[in-house]
């Protein structure tokens, strides 16, 4: 319990910076891909920022108990054992939420594929933290 | 008989030129009536910080009319008159960013916008060339109202249309509203809105 406890905040410290650093440059770099969330569909009064920025804590302990269960089932070096990781949790779990977001959500097939490539990302670093720390 | 069709006919008479003998002020100078056109149009810009956004009301969809006259002490041009804008018309060209200016301006509480229009600094001059005035109008957003002065340009074509164009810079802050922000705050609405309307009116003779 204590080993998924500590690397799942190694992993949620490093995608935390990660994540809203990425996102910070992608909005600086690239804002018309952003545009979209100008939409009472996002909140915007402030209410919920705490909890949005806490996200990258909530991935990170939900793929450490993930990879502590499942971790004798990946083989290899550690790079490719946290690839395989990450690709695994975004076919399970992204790939479906992302499809019931699109056909239930009015956001259009940009935002939805974004949110996927964002999510498959956030999975392979922590997979790749997550081999390190707890092989 | 002959009596009842001849006041009839008077009355009819009175009634009828009542909306068009030249209306006099209180203290006897002659007040000028304009009469809106629906093709008057009042749009709001703004941005945030990964766009611009442009919000039009590309149609004025009531009759109403602007007064122009002068005080009782004759010093000062009283421009009277309120247009009352449905937040439901606006157009962002982008219907999320619509609904998400709808919401800011509290549509579901406060479905009106107005602007009642207080004074010219000067008497306008009616020519087709366009004349610099400024004036003070109350402007009235999600139920709170804040007088500002605004920069017009009025000209009078060859049809004898009257355009009347205002221009003001306003916050959402002036009227108690939050400019929305996303994602944890990255993704910010500026305070400062840009609000422009044009006015077509024809003067009532």
């Amino acid at each position: 319990m204590k080993k998924i406890l500590i690397s799942g905040l190694i992993a949620g410290c490093i995608l935390f910076v990660v994540s809203y650093g990425g996102l910070f440059l992608g909005i600086r770099f690239f804002p018309g891909l952003f545009v979209e969330y100008n939409n009472p569909l996002f909140n915007s009064d402030g209410s919920r920022d705490i909890l949005f920025y806490m996200h990258a804590f909530i991935i990170s302990f939900a793929l450490s108990w993930f990879w502590d269960r499942f971790k004798g089932l990946i083989k290899g070096p550690a790079i490719m054992r946290g690839l395989e990781f990450g690709f695994v949790y975004s076919i399970i779990a992204l790939l479906p939420v992302m499809w019931i977001s699109f056909s239930s959500l009015d956001i259009t097939v940009l935002t939805v594929t974004s949110w996927f490539f964002y999510g498959l990302a956030q999975a392979i670093i922590a997979g790749l933290v997550l081999a390190k720390v707890n092989p | 008989m002959n009596y009842k069709n001849t006041m009839c006919t008077l009355l009819l008479f009175f009634s009828a030129t009542g909306f068009i003998l030249p209306v006099q002020s209180g203290n006897g100078i002659p007040l000028k009536k304009w009469i809106i056109s629906k093709n008057s149009s009042l749009s709001v810009n703004g941005s945030t910080n990964v766009n611009k956004f442009s919000c039009v009301i590309p149609a004025y969809d009531q009759i109403d009319t602007l007064t122009l006259g002068k005080n009782k002490t004759n010093t000062e041009v009283v421009l009277s008159g309120t247009i009352e804008l449905r937040i439901s018309s606006f157009d962002c060209h982008n219907s999320g960013m619509t609904k998400q200016l709808r919401k800011t301006l509290d549509e579901k509480q406060h479905p009106v916008l107005r602007i009642r229009f207080l004074s010219l600094d000067k008497m306008p001059v009616l020519t087709t060339q366009p004349e610099a005035i400024t004036g003070f109008v109350e402007i009235e957003i999600a139920g709170v109202s804040k007088h500002f002065e605004v920069n017009y340009q009025i000209t009078k074509n060859d049809q004898k249309d009257i355009h009347l164009l205002g221009s003001r810079d306003i916050n959402f802050s002036d009227f108690n509203l939050v400019p929305p922000k996303k994602l944890g705050g990255m993704i910010k609405t500026k305070d400062q809105l840009s609000v422009d309307f044009q006015l077509n009116m024809k003067a009532m003779d």
